[in-house]
Formats: C-alpha cells, sequence, structure tokens
C-alpha cells in the first residue's frame, strides 16, 4: 500500500524569498497527484521536502513511510557505474534483472550511462526509483526532455508498475496531458509565493489513458481555462 | 612512421647533439663525450652493487609516494569536506609548499643525520601539499547531486563514500600520481645527494667528488631509466585501474 502523506501549513522560505506559502493537503495511499503551476512557484522544492531533502520553514509535513523512489529531472546515474551496479547502489538485494526486464532493459545491464539514449537513461533513474519497492514515487518533470513516443513509453511503464504494487505519486509537470495521463488529482499553484488555489480531480479510469482520449482532451481544455484564470 | 620508431629516432638525435656539443665544448669535466658515458654505464650494469644501490633509491621513492598518497588523499577528503578545517590548514600547507627542499635539510640532518629517513621525509613534505590540494579540488568538484541521490534511498555511507566519492575523486589520484612520481624520483636524488646514506644520489655525489664525471652521467642516465620504468609500470595498472572505475 501507499505512503500517505499530510501536509499542514507548509511554509518554505530561501533567506528573505518566500515561495511555498502556508500548503495544506492530504495525500492518501495510493493516490497520483500532480502539481502544476508556474515557473518557480516551489513545485520541485515542495518534492524535495516531502523527499527530506530540505526542512520546512514553517507547518509540518508527514509521509508514512520511508521508503521512498526520487524519479529526477536528470537522471542521476553513475557514470562510471554500469547500469545494472546503478540499481544495485541503492539496493544490494533487488531483482535487478526482473526489474531491467519490466522496464525494457534487458541486454543493456553492462551498459555505461554514457552509452545510453536520454529516454534508456530516464528509464534507468525509473528502474533505480522502484527497485527500492517505493510506498511513495517522486516525479520532478521525468519526462521533460523525452520526445513523445519515449515519454508514453514511460508513462505506460509507470502506471503498469502502479497498478501492480499501488504506490502513492506526486509528480510535477509543465505538461497538461502528461498530468491528465497520470493523475487522480490535480494540484494548482498560484506563482510565488505560491499557495494551493484549487484541486483538480481527474474522473478517469485508473490504467493506461491515452493522450487522444476525447473526454481526456475536455479535460484538458477545462484545466487550461482554471489555470488561465489564475494566471 | 610508427611512434615507436619516432621515439627511437628522438634519442638518437639526442645522443647526436650531446656528442656534437662535446665535441665542440671539448671540456670533459662538464660535458664527456656520450661514448664514454656509455662505456661506464654499461660497467655499472654488469655490476650487482649498482642493482642494490638503484634499489635503495626505488624503494625511497615508491614508499615516500605511498605515504604521501595516504596522507595526501585522506587530508585532502576530510579538508575538501570540512570547509571550517579546510580555511584553517590552507595557510600550513601553502608555508610547507613553499619551503625550500635546502630548508628541511638542516632539520633532516639534525634530526636523523645521514640515512634513509632524511630523503624520504623531504620528498613526502614536498609532494604532500600537491597531493592535498589536487584531492581538495577533486571533493569540491564533486556531483553533490548524486550525494543528493544517495541521501534519497538511505546508501550507507561507506559505500557511498567507494562508489560516488573514489570514483569522482579516481581522475584526480591519478594526476596526484601523474604528478608526484617524476618529482619524487627527483627530490629523493637531490635529498640523498645532500644527506642520505645510500643510492643514486650519494653515488651521484661520491662520483662529484672524485672528479668521475662520466660517473655522475651514467648514474644520472640510470636514475632517468629507472624513473622512466617506474612511471610506465605505474601508469599501466593505474589504467587499469581507470579502466575498472571510470571508464567513460
Amino acid at each position: 500500500m501507499g505512503a500517505s502523506v499530510t501536509v499542514e501549513e507548509a511554509c518554505k522560505n530561501y533567506g528573505t524569498l518566500q515561495v511555498i506559502d502556508r500548503w495544506s493537503l492530504n495525500i492518501s495511499g495510493g493516490e497520483r497527484l500532480v502539481i502544476l503551476g508556474p515557473s518557480g512557484a516551489g513545485k520541485t522544492t515542495f518534492l524535495r521536502l516531502i523527499a527530506g531533502l530540505e526542512n520546512l520553514t514553517s507547518g509540518s509535513i508527514r509521509v508514512s513511510s520511508k521508503q521512498v523512489g526520487f524519479v529526477f529531472q536528470e537522471p542521476r546515474l553513475i557514470p562510471w557505474r554500469t547500469v545494472k551496479q546503478n540499481l544495485l547502489f541503492v539496493n544490494q538485494e533487488a531483482d535487478v534483472d526482473g526489474m531491467l526486464s519490466k522496464l525494457k532493459l534487458t541486454g543493456f545491464e553492462n551498459y555505461l550511462p554514457a552509452q545510453l539514449s536520454g529516454g534508456m537513461q530516464q528509464r534507468v533513474n525509473l528502474a533505480r526509483a522502484l527497485i527500492v519497492d517505493p510506498r511513495l514515487l517522486i516525479l520532478d518533470e521525468a519526462f521533460g526532455s523525452l520526445d513523445l513516443r519515449v515519454k508514453l513509453s514511460i508513462i505506460r511503464d509507470i502506471i503498469d508498475q502502479w497498478q501492480e504494487k499501488r504506490f502513492t505519486m506526486v509528480a510535477v509537470t509543465h505538461d497538461l496531458k502528461e498530468a491528465l495521463c497520470i493523475a487522480d488529482s490535480i494540484l494548482i499553484v498560484s506563482s510565488r509565493p505560491s499557495q494551493i488555489v484549487h484541486r483538480f480531480s481527474v474522473h478517469l479510469e485508473r490504467g493506461h489513458r491515452a493522450f487522444t482520449d476525447p473526454e481526456l482532451l475536455r479535460l484538458e481544455s477545462e484545466l487550461l481555462s482554471i489555470m488561465s484564470e489564475i494566471q | 612512421m610508427k611512434p615507436w620508431i619516432r621515439s627511437f629516432l628522438g634519442i638518437v638525435l639526442f645522443i647526436g647533439l650531446w656528442e656534437a656539443l662535446s665535441r665542440l665544448l671539448d671540456k670533459s669535466l662538464i660535458l664527456p663525450k656520450p661514448g664514454i658515458v656509455f662505456r661506464v654505464l654499461g660497467q655499472l650494469l654488469v655490476q650487482v652493487n649498482t642493482y642494490n644501490i638503484a634499489l635503495q633509491t626505488a624503494w625511497k621513492v615508491l614508499f615516500a609516494l605511498g605515504l604521501v598518497l595516504i596522507l595526501g588523499v585522506f587530508l585532502g577528503l576530510l579538508l575538501g569536506l570540512v570547509k571550517p578545517l579546510n580555511d584553517m590548514s590552507r595557510p600550513i600547507i601553502m608555508v610547507i609548499q613553499a619551503v625550500p627542499v635546502i630548508s628541511w635539510l638542516s632539520l633532516v640532518i639534525f634530526t636523523w643525520g645521514i640515512s634513509w629517513e632524511g630523503p624520504v621525509f623531504i620528498a613526502f613534505l614536498s609532494l604532500l601539499p600537491t597531493a592535498i590540494l589536487t584531492t581538495i579540488a577533486g571533493v569540491q568538484n564533486l556531483d553533490r547531486r548524486l550525494l543528493e541521490m544517495a541521501r534519497i534511498y538511505r546508501v550507507p555511507w561507506l559505500k557511498v563514500l567507494k562508489e560516488v566519492y573514489l570514483g569522482s575523486l579516481l581522475p584526480f589520484f591519478i594526476a596526484v600520481v601523474d604528478v608526484s612520481l617524476g618529482q619524487a624520483w627527483k627530490v629523493i636524488l637531490v635529498a640523498e645527494f645532500l644527506c642520505g646514506d645510500q643510492g643514486l644520489g650519494v653515488q651521484i655525489s661520491w662520483a662529484r667528488q672524485l672528479f668521475n664525471i662520466p660517473g655522475v652521467y651514467a648514474y644520472t642516465l640510470l636514475a632517468v631509466i629507472l624513473g622512466m620504468l617506474t612511471e610506465r609500470v605505474i601508469k599501466y595498472y593505474l589504467g587499469k585501474v581507470k579502466k575498472r572505475w571510470a571508464p567513460a
């Protein structure tokens, strides 16, 4: 079961610069939440806060499990270690071959990151996050630099894994379609100092969703109008 | 033309220039003819004692280098990670770096007299600052994002040290060996010349006192050949380590 996340009046300042202003929300176990908002609104900061990489200025964040997987914007693989060694680095006892197979990385076990394409590196980044059997999976603009085909394929893999493990997902993206493909609910935040301005429920089938699904396209235009009202 | 042929031609050209210059100067006390030097070198090479002498110098070089690497990398790691310590120790490192070999010499002679410890200590102090400063630069160049990743996945620190720190530091470690090895030979020879009990430096010193100038050149040539050989061997093994750790 996925971890639950409880955020109460969370504020984050960097010196005199306030980034996050009194965010309060609950993310239930197994929920898939996507955060949308303008650049510099503290979305990545929020992810870092729930991952325990940074401390709040005030307020509180409680995550019910410490088993966290983080798919970074850039792959952050150890350059001098092979794909397999990169996965073993975070979990020595894991079934690496099984995970590589699930993420279509079989045959690339002994490749170094530099020998892989951007899409493959991002797959390894995802495999590393999943191999720790996370209760909370965090995705920070994980598909931003990928072409559409690779992006769709990786989203499909994530949904497959979610269907199997039902971990909680918190993602940040700028792509509305991508958000609608993943999310159960979408959190819309304002510009800095950011506040939560809307929580949008996505009533779509929780399995695989197509970018061309008419209901998804309708929700996209609805979302777009909400966002343009906010900005 | 193959590289080894070019290198061989370079050596022939060097000997030719040496021969020409020695004929031009015609002062065997300054520059003896290469033929004479090579003859002396040949005589030295057939004596078992020469190898004992060369070994005396070689082990000092390797011992000093080993000490420098162990302590230099350890201290560099520590100072690179703890900034206040780095700030405090920087003036000390700078002082050690600036002190000339000759100043250490007096201290060494008073402490150990004429012995093997002196040359090793002098070489150690001469090379240590470079090793520390290079390692500090390596730590400061470390990809912090990898450390952050390791933190999220709660990877044990010993594993992080081995996989992330050592991997990142390896190119700097190789640079330390690269710079230090040649330096170590030179410093040990000078120190042996001035305060050593045995070794090639001592032999050069005696040859000079006896006006055996071809002997000075022959021992120098022997030191150069040994220096190049150790460099080749160490670089070969470092290359293997590099291939295993940082093939990219």
